[in-house]
């Protein structure tokens, strides 16, 4: 689930951006450091739109780093058990399958695959049903639901089934292509 | 409460789950002799028969090893199916609980005879807990039911890893690391080993290298299994249906049972006491006059003849309006009948040897009569410049009062009570009986008679003490007499007074 929330944090600036731009270049430095990351309490924070305040710079002693608390929005990715979400699949083995979605990993585990799909090895691998109309291979985008999270510091690692009502593959890349 | 569904559920309870639990730990070696399976189910049965039991008894009764008995005891603790207190006692409240268990368990025996050594010992003492017991069969129930689904359609359960090698456990949201570059298998982490699907533990184990036809094998695995718990665990799942609405069974806490068990037993046995009592009494209508007793036989003579008169005159009595004095009569009457309070049997001692020495007098001697008719005579007189009023009594109390009769005091106090008690009756009857006023001369003289016998005993009493006081107490017979007197001149309404009373005294 997305968030649109203000975080903070302390930026240290290098003096050599000191000067007219200096707000930029500590908005873009932000934006470098911050965008992509993951942070157990409020999960991936995916873009910053825009920044609250900028406080008052601190100079370092000895280094002449200056340390400014900077208030920013932000909009954040968490994933919830029971959210269903829309996933792109990475890796298909027999164990199940991997996917993504955002900045998430997702494993299916192939118990929680629908029961007449079937484990297919070879060049790609893939999971088939009996009549072959549905697979799940590679890049296939399938709806899921988020079963069980796992939040680390840094990390957030989701399992998810397709074992439900309008969940499974929603398009597939070997019929586009 | 009933008990009974309860303790079924128990049983089948105890049959279902701990059919083949032994006290015994995995690692002792089991030998024929020391296997104990189903222990715990004879355990459970006995435990259903009893309600508190000290684990020492219990054992003496079931003929196992106390250790042994405690042990499967802490097992079903801990399954939360009995409730154990464990207390220091020396033989006192042994004594309490022995008692407790005499009232509440009959027919069982009761090892007492390793009373006599007991000195300030720890005892457990065992209890089933069936509210609790109904909650631990449901849940237990409820999450086999659950697993099983589950398992079965594979919903909400975070797949488990195992390695076989090192018995390590991974769980699917560590996946991401366990993921290895060479091949399409979990590998463990610290032995590379490749990991195995844990979950079809239940259905099929070492199959799991099979394909994907071992899933659906799986499915029908669980699926039969599903079945199977339904099929086989329908009479408990019945009963706990049965059960369901069902208040169950609480015996409390130990302390709180004895106390319990032990007022119900002292209550039964004064129950019992009283029983026995009253049987004796019976005789005597319950009056604790040792020489009342002896009037018994006079009872069953004379009262067999009256009987049918006594009857009537009760059940007119409520319907007429009488002057107190007369209905303190009926009142004593219908009192005896009853057996009820010290004060009335007094009286009717009282009046019954008034009576009998009337009887005697009416037999021996002639000539008394004569004096009785003429204290009648007067009475009237009295009664009818003086009709209902109770200045009357006033008259007649202190004459009443220097009667020579040990009783006479007695006498006095039940007939101001019977007064007061008339009175009253008298008023709600006459709210009831407009019409009264009509009969009043009929009552008038009635009561005129009455009062007049009376006097007549105090004339008699006056005259022939001896007599009096040596006069055995009659029973109900002569009071029974007065009452019929009464009603027979109530509806003769106004004979000569001379000749009906001198009838009425041969009569008795």
């Amino acid at each position: 689930m997305f968030f649109h929330i203000v975080l903070e944090r302390n930026m240290q600036l290098h003096p050599r951006h000191f000067g007219r731009d200096l707000r930029e270049k500590l908005v873009s430095k932000l934006m470098k450091d911050v965008e992509g990351t993951c942070s157990g309490r409020h999960g991936f924070i995916v873009a910053i739109t825009g920044i609250e305040s900028v406080g008052k710079g601190l100079i370092r002693d000895g280094t002449g780093f200056v340390t400014f608390p900077v208030k920013y929005q932000c909009v954040v990715f968490r994933p919830f058990k029971g959210e269903i979400l829309e996933a792109v699949v990475t890796m298909v083995n027999k164990m199940g399958f991997f996917a993504e979605a955002g900045p998430v990993q997702i494993f299916v585990s192939n118990h929680l695959i629908p029961d007449d799909m079937e484990f297919q090895s070879g060049d790609v691998p893939n999971y088939t049903t009996s009549d072959g109309s549905v697979k799940i291979q590679k890049e296939s985008e399938v709806r899921l639901k988020i079963i069980g999270t796992r939040v680390d510091a840094t990390e957030i690692f989701c399992i998810g089934t397709i074992k439900d009502d309008f969940l499974g593959v929603i398009s597939d890349p070997g019929t586009n292509a | 409460m009933s008990i009974e569904p309860f303790n079924r559920l128990v049983k089948l309870a105890a049959r279902a789950f701990y059919d083949d639990i032994t006290t015994k730990g995995d690692n002792q070696p089991k030998s024929g002799r020391s296997d104990n399976r189903g222990i715990a189910v004879v355990i459970l049965d006995a435990l259903t028969r009893r309600q508190w039991v000290r684990e020492e008894d219990l054992a003496k009764d079931l003929k196992l090893h106390t250790k042994q008995l405690r042990r499967t005891l802490r097992f079903f603790e801990e399954e939360k199916l009995i409730t154990r207190d464990h207390r220091k006692e020396g033989a006192k409240g042994a004594k309490v609980y022995n008692s407790a268990v005499a009232a509440t368990v009959d027919g069982l025996q009761n090892g007492k005879e390793g009373d006599d050594k007991i000195k300030m010992h720890t005892h457990s003492y065992c209890c089933l807990d069936y509210a609790q017991i109904y909650d631990v069969v449901r849940y237990r129930l409820h999450r086999m039911k659950k697993k099983l689904r589950d398992e079965l359609d594979n919903k909400n359960t975070v797949q488990e890893y195992i390695c076989p090698n090192c018995g390590k456990r991974y769980t699917a949201l560590d996946a991401l690391r366990l993921i290895s570059p060479v091949d399409e298998y979990f590998h463990c982490e610290s032995c590379n080993g490749e990991l195995v699907a844990e979950s079809d533990k239940l259905a099929s184990q070492g199959t799991t290298d099979g394909d994907d036809n071992d899933r659906r094998r799986r499915r029908e695995k669980l699926e039969d299994m599903l079945h199977r718990v339904e099929a086989q665990l329908k009479p408990l799942m019945d009963q706990l249906a049965r059960v369901k609405d069902l208040p169950a069974p609480e015996f409390g806490s130990l302390q709180a049972w004895e106390v319990r068990a032990n007022a119900v037993a002292r209550g039964a046995n004064g129950d019992n006491a009283n029983d026995s009592k009253s049987g004796q009494g019976l005789g005597f209508g319950g009056t604790p006059m040792p020489f009342v007793g002896e009037t018994k036989v006079e009872v069953a003579f004379s009262g067999l003849e009256e009987k049918g008169d006594i009857k009537s005159d009760v059940s007119v009595t409520p319907m007429k309006v009488l002057p107190p004095w007369m209905i303190k009569e009926g009142m004593n009457l219908t009192k005896e009948q009853r057996g009820e309070v010290k004060q009335e049997s007094n009286m009717e001692g009282t009046s019954a040897a008034a009576g009998l020495s009337d009887d005697k007098k009416s037999i021996g001697f002639e000539d008394v009569k004569n004096i009785q008719v003429k204290v009648i005579a007067f009475c009237m007189v009295h009664y009818l410049f003086l009709p209902f009023s109770y200045s009357a009594l006033s008259i007649f109390c202190p004459v009443l009062s220097c009667l020579s009769s040990p009783y006479a005091d007695e006498y006095i106090k039940a007939y101001y009570e019977a007064l007061f008690k008339r009175q009253k009756e008298q008023e709600e009857a006459t709210k009831m009986l407009p019409e009264t006023s009509t009969t009043d001369g009929v009552y008038n003289t009635s009561t005129g008679r009455q009062v007049g016998m009376k006097s007549k005993r105090e004339e008699e009493d006056e005259g022939e003490d001896v007599e009096w006081e040596e006069a055995p107490p009659a029973g109900n017979t002569t009071t029974g007499n007065l009452k019929v007197d009464l009603n027979v001149q109530a509806d003769a309404s106004e004979d000569d007074n001379n000749e009906e009373d001198d009838i009425d005294w041969e009569e008795g």
